[in-house]
């Protein structure tokens, strides 16, 4: 009993009951611990009906009998089964207590338990942080700014405080390619003008923000690029810098196709050939900055008339300038007549260029025009120019056959000699083919085979790298996890009060399960020893009702004939009879010896009850209680 | 701690004792600290030892630590991390106990300098009030109010601690949910401080 009560006591402490050091047993609670020790534990059990209960004994009797009462109530309504009453608390035995306070510590929520074993998230640990922070701050007191500490400085003077500004950074390195790829004068920039990124920005508080913000953006599209990698990258079977260089294309090319159908020339307006010419520039430009869009190099349209704009154009600026220098006016005119004369040049000037590029466009009107008769002309010259072979190759024919006319007979077997030969050729040559053919058919087929399996097997290697893939992610962050779960539990660990209870609890426990299979050994002997009396007993009695009966039987045999043996038969009834009742006797003592040891254990409980102080106990209480009743009736006489 | 790949390009340049030896990786590290804490740093690689690298690759090196640092302060590393980062990169145990140190040396530091990107309200640290009783005014002959003065003393960092002052009144009411309010707030923080 001694080790449940000190387990007993160290869970109230838990609880919140002060227990004085040296009560060591339950038998040494008094009525006031007893009412603690029971609300602190209700407290903790269920916050809702504690909270109405007091924790101290009040000094009226029948204030301390309603308690009493609301505790009993409280405790059955959590499922005790024993019997319980006001009693209890205010006229305790120690059997009684200790079983309330056994079942009271066993409802007594087990945070250890709940503990999960899964990591807490980032989330959770965050606000573990903060809360520990809050504390930390909370426990410092406020210091006026003349006291302060450096270490009160961090948190009671936040000193100037300025918002999240981020600028954007010039990076010595290229997030889309090796750096061998860039050009001399980018990486003559790098190394000779770029400033050090904490001394880009415009403002020193804008420098982490900035670095911070930059780090985030990189990290977030390798992150984009991993997701893109993995879902449509691994399916086209292409080298990364492939599949970059392939979505690079496609996305210019339809950027191409974009501003190409919002820029169509439209031959009404006079400015259209001038804005196509600039897009198609820009098209160019675009092209030819990237590597791989050669769509535009070939030479479009739009590239012709810009060429051929531009090489008109000195000619006209040479035309002009030789216009305007015949034209320069002499110094002594007047300044009225120097502007309209400039005015008059000036409209003469644009109405020639108007002219000019009305003339301009005609010209280019009949250019095309031309070109597209040069074409056609081409085209008759080349058909005319096949008709022309076959003419011949027919005349020639035709000559040959008149040659062979004069010896016509021979000729015509030649011929027909020929031609079975020839077709004795072509049958062998068939038949030669037809070898031929086999084989490579079936070397075609067989590597079409090997082709297709090798497709398939290729396949099967690439959801097997997916998956693998997939597995590597899941493995990658099941670690991460496990590591976190493992930090958050040592600093746990850390945290937790180096309590040598629990090492206590298990020794007492080893201790407790060694002496009760001790004591089962000890029965187990004392229950064979008693079996094996029994079955001795037994034996002994069948033993002695056999000889009786032989005995009896002999006796009585010549009992018939002889009468001394008569009475000898007679003696030996009388002796069995006694010695039955002896044994009798010997069994009803043993029965009365254990209901008196019974009995005497019974007293001891009784004992054990404090009956004799409780009842004491209970008198005063009553004595109490009248006295009060009767303070009542005369204060209501009074009153 | 995650990483991009052009930071971890840049510190496994630096983990290269063949680019860098320990000294000027350590003079280096230095000098990335002191960039972060000091404006402007025009010269942030002014040190002869530094002068014969390949500026551009320097200055990639430079981003790199410079953001490891930040990002490292950003998340409260601790010496576990920081280690166990740097050993990933392949940084040799000297190069890591230096980097350790600067950092540790300059970790509160650059505390307040992450903690000062924010804006913070001023703080109150001090409370003056009167209690004016009214008992008529020019309109209502019976008004029988109290009405209260409250002056706020705040201190705010923008302005290096200097202290100023908030006036206003209220009616009792107002006041009464004023004071609600504040207990509210402190009950909460309590209650935060206590997860």
């Amino acid at each position: 009993m001694e080790e449940v009560d000190r387990i007993l006591i160290h869970s109230l402490r838990q609880a919140g009951t002060d227990i004085d050091e040296d009560v060591q047993r339950v038998k040494q609670f008094s009525s006031e611990l007893i009412v603690q020790a029971v609300v602190r534990c209700l407290r903790v059990i269920d916050p809702g009906v504690g909270s109405g209960l007091s924790p101290t004994l009040p000094p009226g009797m029948s204030a301390r009998f309603r308690v009493g009462m609301s505790l009993a109530q409280a405790c059955q309504d959590l499922g005790y089964k024993g019997e319980i009453g006001y009693q209890t608390f205010l006229y305790s035995n120690e059997p009684e207590i200790r079983s309330l306070l056994m079942f009271l510590v066993e409802k007594l929520p087990r945070e250890s338990a709940e503990v999960s074993d899964q990591p807490a998230g980032k989330s959770a640990l965050l606000q573990k942080a903060i809360a520990a922070q809050i504390k930390a701050q909370l426990a410092l007191p406020w210091l006026p700014p003349f006291c302060r500490l450096p270490l009160h400085r961090k948190t009671q003077s936040p000193g100037p405080c300025h918002n999240f500004r981020a600028q954007p950074l010039s990076l010595p390195y290229s997030l889309k390619g090796p750096a061998k790829k860039q050009s001399k004068e980018v990486k003559e920039y790098w190394r000779e003008y770029l400033l050090p990124v904490t001394s880009q920005p415009s403002q020193a508080t804008s420098v982490p923000a900035s670095l911070l913000e930059n780090h985030v953006s990189e990290l977030s599209a390798a992150q984009d690029w991993e997701n893109e990698w993995n879902s449509q990258g691994l399916l086209s079977r292409l080298t990364p810098e492939d599949y970059r260089s392939r979505k690079r294309m496609r996305l210019q090319k339809r950027i191409e196709e974009q501003l190409r159908a919002a820029a169509q020339p439209r031959p009404d307006t006079h400015n259209a050939t001038r804005s196509t010419s600039d897009l198609s520039e820009l098209l160019n430009s675009f092209a030819g900055a990237t590597a791989g869009g050669d769509v535009l190099t070939k030479g479009t349209r739009f590239t012709h008339s810009e060429k051929f704009t531009f090489t008109q154009e000195p000619e006209k600026a040479a035309q002009q300038m030789a216009a305007a220098a015949s034209a320069l006016p002499s110094s002594h005119q007047s300044e009225e007549d120097l502007k309209a004369q400039q005015e008059a040049e000036l409209s003469a000037i644009q109405q020639q260029l108007q002219q000019l590029s009305v003339q301009m466009e005609e010209v280019g009107g009949d250019i095309r025009q031309l070109t597209v008769s040069i074409h056609q002309v081409s085209d008759e010259l080349k058909q005319r120019e096949v008709r022309n072979s076959e003419k011949e190759s027919n005349i020639r024919v035709k000559k040959q056959t008149i040659d062979l006319l004069p010896d016509a007979e021979n000729n015509l077997i030649k011929l027909q000699s020929l031609v079975e030969a020839s077709s004795k050729r072509v049958v062998h040559l068939a038949s030669q083919w037809e070898k031929h053919r086999t084989p490579l058919i079936d070397e075609h087929r067989r590597l079409k085979e090997l082709c297709s399996n090798r497709e398939m097997e290729s396949s099967r290697k690439l959801s097997e790298i997916k998956d693998l893939h997939d597995k590597i992610r899941q493995s990658a962050e099941e670690a991460k996890k496990k590591e976190s779960l493992y930090k958050q539990l040592i600093t746990e660990y850390e945290t937790l009060p180096k309590d040598v209870s629990r090492s206590a609890y298990t020794m007492r426990i080893l201790e407790i399960v060694g002496n009760i299979k001790k004591q089962k050994e000890e029965i187990t002997k004392i229950l064979s020893d008693t079996k094996d009396l029994q079955k001795e007993i037994n034996g002994l009695t069948g033993k002695l009702d056999r000889t009786f009966a032989v005995t009896d039987e002999l006796v009585f045999k010549d009992a018939k004939k002889d009468e001394s043996v008569r009475k000898s038969y007679k003696y030996l009834a009388a002796l069995h009879e006694n010695c039955t009742q002896l044994i009798q006797t010997i069994e009803d003592t043993g029965s009365i010896m254990r209901e008196i040891r019974d009995l005497e254990e019974q007293i001891e409980t009784e004992n054990g009850k404090k009956t004799v102080s409780n009842l004491e106990k209970i008198l005063e209480d009553y004595k109490a209680i009248r006295q009060e009743n009767s303070a009542l009736a005369a204060k209501i006489r009074e009153g | 701690m995650e990483l991009s790949d052009s930071v971890v390009k840049g510190l496994q340049t630096l983990a290269d004792p063949a680019y860098l030896d320990l000294k000027s990786f350590t003079i280096f590290t230095e000098a990335a600290f002191s960039s972060l804490l000091s404006f402007p740093t025009g010269s942030v690689f002014d040190y002869p030892e530094l002068k014969n690298m390949d500026q551009s690759l320097l200055k990639h090196c430079h981003i790199a630590a410079t953001t490891f640092i930040l990002e490292g302060v950003k998340q409260n590393a601790d010496r576990s991390t920081i280690c166990s980062s740097l050993e990933d990169l392949k940084f040799d145990s000297e190069r890591v106990d230096a980097f350790y140190m600067l950092y540790q040396k300059n970790k509160t530091n650059l505390e307040k300098l992450l903690s000062s990107i924010d804006g913070c309200p001023p703080h109150i640290t001090d409370v003056s009030w009167r209690l004016d009783y009214c008992i008529k005014n020019s309109h209502v002959h019976k008004v029988n109010q109290p009405s209260y003065l409250i002056s706020f003393n705040t201190e705010s960092g923008d302005n290096n601690g200097a202290s100023s002052k908030l006036n206003f009144s209220c009616t009792l009411e107002q006041l009464q949910d004023l004071v609600g309010k504040m207990k509210d707030a402190a009950k909460s923080l309590e209650r935060a401080a206590q997860l």
